[in-house]
């Protein structure tokens, strides 16, 4: 377990060590060790390339690594796909927004909420009481959802045609639907303006305190990285440069180098 | 229908079924009175509705382009045949439509195991590879019954008892339509269209794509092999010609009409592409050619389909 989890106080929620990934003669990840502690809100920063997006995969089960071990819950990842992991409470968003464009903003919340039903294939058929009663709860507690965040009065519109930003908070009404312990933000601030990325930083504060999880966070925007986070850790080509507070981060001659390149820091 | 199948409640829906089916056995009752070449044409357009609406559930809902209809209405078509050939003649004939009805289970079921068999491997495929796939199993199902002496070889099977009424082959399709629309409606079913929409969002959302997809495909296969024996003692004779590829693309035709995921339109296509040809019949030989143009025409007109796909949040 790493210092720094342990300094938030809970337990480690999820905790990668020495994870490497490759792709063909390509190290898209390298010997990354992170951790994220029970209620920790932790952003993930670093160039574009870095491979930011490629530890979330392996987070999600998207990808297995090469070498190295994810556990979740100090249970090791082993081979599981990405609707187990999903079950064991690690939820996404995506960084090119992923809703279902078929369905309305209700049943693109509804449709995540079938992991923890207690009725499937044969009630749905059957329709008893019972059924009846699961699916009233169900639709109950997507609008308790939709209305925590405004978008209550859009329930029957088709998801695809939100604004932008509804959207991104739709993709993260739609990843807490699962009863996550711990949500990955994949970007979640792309394509915003300054007014809603402040909306959005209140935003994950918000959910992290309210639904009481942990939070990875990929973000460019540094602004919001730093204001929201406790602990940033950096990538640069697949390896980990540096972790620490943002006032630590901020400071780092090697995360500025990252950045800005050598002279910049140098000067 | 939306309305029907979300707030009508759990009871709504099932007596609607229930009240379809009242009307479908009185209609059955006087089916006497109507020109028997009509109820000829009306049976069989049941019996093309239960398919159409049961490829559009792997097709249209999920997504999962299959072009193996007509094996899996071979395998059912076979099966129930044989048992009621075997079966029927020392009937008492009371007894007949629970052999039928127990005749058209086993169909049904056999080609939901064909349907099992197919889905399982296919299921890494995509689009246009798991289309091939299904052609070809298709196929194979059909040169088994060309080559087995057991269900009549090239010939087929004849004098299969006329028990598919207008009753029958219509209660059947109001059941199927009501299983996929059920189906889809349910919270549970809303993953088929989840995994149609983003394979990989879905799978985020906790939901497993593969058993989606088998159940799709078992779902299909059942109604397609029910539909099989519904059509075995409809035309009385089967020969592993009438289960070729060109009948798995009729049924496709009827989903892309009638719209892809669209329950209503798909119904209304099943239906009209059964009539179609019998009311070109003025034209004799240039029957096929006017039939090939409407198509066409409409396709031009609506690429949608008839009713458009199931945007809004999937009504119908």
């Amino acid at each position: 377990m790493s210092a720094a989890a342990q300094n938030s106080g809970g337990g480690t929620v999820l905790e990668l060590e020495r994870v490497t990934i490759r792709f063909g003669g390509l190290t898209a990840v390298s010997e990354v060790d992170l951790a994220v502690g029970e209620g920790e809100l932790v952003g993930l920063i670093g160039p574009n390339g870095a491979g930011k997006t490629t530890v979330f995969n392996l987070v999600t089960g998207v990808y297995q690594p090469t070498e190295g071990r994810i556990s979740f819950d100090r249970k090791p990842h082993g081979r599981l796909r990405p609707h187990d992991l999903t079950r064991r409470g690690i939820a996404r968003t995506f960084q090119n927004i992923r809703l279902f464009g078929s369905m309305s903003v209700f049943d693109n919340v509804r449709v995540a909420m079938q992991l923890h039903r207690r009725f499937g294939f044969g009630e749905a058929l059957w329709r008893g009481r019972l059924a009846a009663k699961a699916e009233g709860d169900v639709a109950g507690r997507v609008m308790e959802l939709l209305e925590i965040f405004n978008l209550g009065r859009v329930r029957d519109e088709l998801a695809t045609s939100l604004p932008y930003g509804d959207q991104r908070r739709l993709e993260i009404v739609r990843a807490l639907a699962t009863r996550p312990r711990l949500l990955l933000l994949d970007e979640p601030a792309a394509g915003m303006n300054p007014t809603e990325k402040a909306a959005l930083a209140q935003l994950i504060v918000e959910v992290q305190q309210r639904f009481g999880i942990s939070v990875l966070l990929v973000e460019h925007d540094m602004r919001l990285v730093m204001s929201v986070c406790q602990r940033i850790a950096v990538l640069e080509y697949g390896r980990k440069i540096a972790e620490g507070t943002p006032q630590q981060i901020q400071k780092n001659p090697q995360v500025i180098a990252a950045y800005l390149g050598k002279e910049a820091s140098d000067a | 229908m939306e309305k029907l199948m979300n707030n009508g409640g759990s009871n709504g829906a099932k007596r609607w079924l229930l009240l379809g089916l009242v009307l479908v056995a009185v209609v059955s009752a006087f089916s006497g009175m109507i020109n028997r070449y009509y109820l000829g044409v009306l049976v069989e357009a049941g019996v093309n509705v239960t398919l159409a609406v049961s490829l559009n559930l792997i097709n249209g809902y999920t997504g999962q382009f299959s072009l193996g209809h007509g094996g899996f209405m071979a395998v059912g078509a076979y099966l129930a045949a044989k048992l009621t050939l075997l079966f029927g003649p020392a009937l008492p004939p009371a007894l007949q439509p629970v052999l039928f009805a127990g005749a058209l289970l086993c169909g049904g079921m056999g080609a939901a195991l064909a349907g099992l068999l197919v889905g399982v491997p296919s299921l890494r495929l995509r689009g246009d590879y798991l289309a091939v796939v299904t052609l070809a199993f298709g196929e194979i199902i059909r040169v088994v019954f060309q080559n087995s002496p057991a269900f009549g070889a090239a010939t087929g099977l004849s004098g299969i008892a006329p028990w598919t009424n207008f009753f029958w082959s219509w209660s059947v399709a109001l059941v199927t339509v009501y299983v996929v629309l059920a189906l889809v409606h349910s919270t549970y079913g809303r993953g088929f269209l989840a995994v149609n929409d983003d394979e990989i969002a879905a799978s985020a959302m906790g939901i497993n794509p593969v058993r989606y997809k088998v159940t799709a495909f078992v779902v299909g296969a059942f109604f397609a092999g029910v539909a099989g024996g519904l059509f075995a003692h409809l035309k009385r004779a089967i020969n592993p010609e009438g289960f070729n590829f060109m009948r798995s693309i009729d049924v496709v035709v009827m989903v892309i009409l009638g719209g892809m995921g669209n329950t209503a339109g798909v119904v209304v296509a099943a239906v009209l592409l059964t009539l179609l040809p019998e009311l070109l019949r003025g034209f004799s030989e240039y029957r096929m050619i006017v039939y090939s143009l409407l198509i066409i025409t409409l396709m031009l007109l609506r690429p949608q389909g008839l009713f458009g796909r199931s945007s809004k949040g999937g009504r119908l």
